[in-house]
């Protein structure tokens, strides 16, 4: 938009690197770049979120353009192994591997060895060994992990962990203990969601742990780790040489002593890690099952958590017409103090992406007390979202109705209220039926955004199901086909209303 | 019934109305006519409080209305004991017939709604559309739709009823039902005041011509006296 504004040959330029970036990606995902490319290059791409936090990638609060974390030293000595000097790419963690073959050569980002992983991905040489470590606040009456088997005073314990990580396969696995497990996408939210006690515990690796410690004074370890493994180094599958001079370079690292001072730097006790790394086992691959099993398996799980996208589509666009029709009604015929409240809502509300408003009504408002369930605050969030788009819709509607309307209704002895709730609204809803139901199919398929804050509705549960399965395009092809078959009915509806004005309108022209 | 006495109104900058004084009495039809522009309906307006005026007093139906804002409570009451017919007719399109009827007995007066519906038929049977009740506005024509309008101003059983150029947006075919409709009225005894363009219809019912021209009240007089005199 702004380029546009700034002439013809910035928009042309603009163009240029849309067009030169569409290439990159179409070229890119057609091989992934084995050890030549790399070292012709002469850069190692290397995949991590640095939402993830420290130790391993973060934002140095200090200087806040560089990053800082072990992984991005490890990241850096391993390149000059290689010849080669090292590029960070962001990407958001738990996916990670997709970035894969396209935009990153290899992922270092804590990803723990798992069976399904050296099925789907080359992963290298264990680098750094961790273990599980439940946490909670410090009144808290958990005292170890085992405590987790026997519910809480609230029910079953309400325990985060970060999507896609060992720690929440291990605790969705631990049918035997009484935790509610909620997926957040980064560790330091999962905290902060401790420490406003939306959550009973967490459950993460115990060097984000205690790196964590200082920051979370109101936080504490409890009990001894468990469930340890090791991280791993992901490369694309047809990169075998590659994946071969990193297993070399880290090797090199270890026997030199190199890894053992790059872990001491960062006090992650570099000799017991060196002892755990030797003795670290080989994760094998998990077999790959069959098509007709996986479908069969996800299937459930993907319809109910269609349930879930329909479940927040109905409850929130109800809301949200009526908070539309009533700040349109207040904007044209409210007190007049009232009004540019009501415009700033709706200003703010449409020039500020959905997904940060979800942020503050799940994220911020427990620091001020004020703790909603995730699925409140989406349902919440959307409405209001929408709400400010439906109130723009409706104004125009309202708008529309002729002015002899109004005046016919006051001359016949009623209240402006009786007269909009009468004869104006009514009118107005016919009029905006089409636009008001064309954005309910919108706010639909808006409502993926609401996994950023832990609901699982049907996108979320489709990328965790197909990074652990490592069938991304055949679970695709089942959710899109499950989308589809959730808004053809409402298209079908859409126009069906369109043809039903049509033909009132044709009437009353005849 | 009404008495206006020197009603002063400006619209950007332009004086509409100057010292309008006039008064019609229980039961008598006055009608408005003169010029476009002479003020005609912006005085009709007045006397419900659909336009504010500068300067003057109005009292209709027992009620009075001043200069400036009316407050809305006021003008609530003032409209319950004045009806009003305009020239676009101004049904609800999203309404039937009987609907356009009953709904301000229902909800300004409270009538309960099978009470509502048997007199609002009555009514359409009056105007000659009884068995039009269930059909949309969009359907019916405009003769039709202005004698359905008629019939919801008489639902509130006003003690005035204000015409706006009731005719002008019909053939003549068409404003005949309708001044029918308005004759006979007017023959039941119904206050009115009626803007119109129409002599013949001056001459047939009405009490009273007043004549505006430049927002003043250049003649008025009975019909006789005016309308001959004015040649026309």
């Amino acid at each position: 938009m702004t380029g546009g504004r700034r002439g013809e040959r910035c928009g042309w330029r603009w163009w240029r690197a849309v067009a030169a970036c569409w290439f990159g990606l179409i070229t890119a995902a057609a091989t992934a770049a084995e050890l030549d490319d790399v070292r012709a290059r002469g850069e190692l791409v290397w995949g991590a979120d640095q939402e993830g936090g420290g130790p391993h990638v973060y934002v140095d609060p200090e200087s806040p353009t560089r990053l800082a974390g072990f992984e991005v030293d490890l990241a850096d000595m391993l390149a000059a192994e290689l010849g080669v000097k090292a590029r960070f790419q962001q990407g958001q963690w738990d996916r990670l591997p997709l970035l894969l073959g396209r935009a990153a050569d290899c992922v270092i980002n804590g990803i723990e060895s798992t069976p399904e992983r050296a099925r789907d991905w080359r992963c290298s040489r264990p680098y750094f060994a961790y273990a599980l470590q439940l946490v909670a606040r410090r009144d808290s009456p958990l005292d170890s992990p085992e405590a987790l088997a026997k519910e809480g005073p609230r029910g079953p314990w309400r325990v985060g962990v970060l999507t896609g990580s060992a720690a929440e396969i291990e605790m969705r696995r631990r049918t035997d203990l009484a935790v509610e497990v909620v997926g957040y996408d980064g560790t330091v939210d999962c905290l902060e969601q401790l420490r406003g006690r939306v959550l009973d515990a967490v459950v993460m690796d115990d060097c984000i742990a205690s790196f964590n410690a200082d920051r979370f004074g109101e936080l504490r370890g409890i009990g001894r780790p468990f469930a340890g493994g090791t991280y791993t180094i992901l490369t694309a599958p047809d990169t075998p040489r590659l994946s071969a001079a990193i297993d070399e370079a880290l090797g090199k690292m270890i026997t030199d002593g190199r890894l053992k001072a790059l872990y001491d730097r960062w006090d992650l006790a570099g000799r017991q890690q060196m002892l755990l790394l030797r003795d670290a086992a080989e994760v094998p691959p998990a077999q790959r099952g069959s098509l007709a099993d996986l479908i069969r398996g996800a299937l459930p799980l993907l319809l109910r958590s269609a349930g879930m996208t329909i479940l927040l589509s109905v409850a929130s666009f109800p809301l949200a017409i009526l908070i539309g029709l009533a700040v349109a009604v207040g904007r044209l015929h409210g007190p007049a103090w009232l009004r540019p409240f009501l415009a700033g809502y709706v200003e703010i509300l449409r020039g500020t992406p959905l997904m940060l408003q979800l942020y503050a009504l799940f994220f911020l408002l427990p620091k001020v007390g004020l703790a909603l369930p995730a699925l409140v605050a989406a349902i919440l969030g959307l409405a209001m979202n929408y709400s400010a788009y439906e109130s723009e819709i409706y104004r125009a509607g309202l708008k529309a109705v002729p002015a002899g309307q109004f005046e016919a209704a006051l001359a016949l002895g009623m209240t402006k209220w009786q007269s909009l709730r009468h004869v104006l609204v009514p009118q107005a809803v016919r009029i905006v039926m089409p636009p008001v139901t064309s954005d309910f199919i919108a706010l639909f398929k808006d409502t993926s955004v609401c996994s950023a804050i832990t609901v699982i509705e049907l996108t979320k549960r489709y990328s965790v199901l197909a990074l652990s399965t490592g069938r991304i395009a055949e679970l695709a092809v089942v959710t899109a086909l499950l989308y589809l078959a959730m808004s053809w009915p409402l298209s079908l509806l859409s126009r069906w209303f369109e043809r039903r004005l049509e033909r009132r309108s044709e009437r009353s022209q005849a | 019934m009404i008495e206006v006495d020197s009603l002063a109104a400006v619209r950007a900058g332009n004086r509409i109305l100057d010292a309008v004084t006039l008064a019609v009495a229980e039961g008598t039809v006055t009608t408005l006519v003169g010029p476009s522009g002479g003020g005609k309906s912006t005085l009709l307006r007045c006397l419900n409080g659909l336009e504010t005026f500068a300067a003057g007093r109005v009292m209709i139906a027992g009620h009075q209305l001043v200069a400036g804002d009316h407050p809305p409570r006021a003008l609530e009451r003032v409209r319950r004991d004045v009806g009003m017919v305009f020239q676009g007719f101004n049904l609800f399109p999203h309404l039937s017939a009987i609907d356009n009827v009953t709904l301000a007995p229902r909800i300004v007066r409270g009538v309960p709604p099978s009470e509502a519906r048997g007199r609002g038929l009555k009514l359409l049977d009056r105007v000659g559309l009884a068995r039009f009740a269930d059909a949309r506005p969009a359907t019916l024509s405009g003769g039709q739709q202005q004698r359905v309008a008629i019939a919801r101003s008489l639902a509130m059983e006003p003690r005035v009823m204000l015409f706006d150029e009731p005719t002008s947006a019909l053939d003549p075919q068409m404003s005949a039902e309708v001044l029918d409709v308005i004759v006979e009225l007017a023959r039941g005894g119904q206050t009115m005041v009626v803007v119109t363009h129409d002599h013949g219809f001056a001459r047939r019912a009405a009490t009273q011509v007043v004549e505006l021209v430049a927002g003043r009240v250049h003649r008025a007089g009975p019909p006789a006296e005016i309308l001959t005199a004015a040649g026309r």
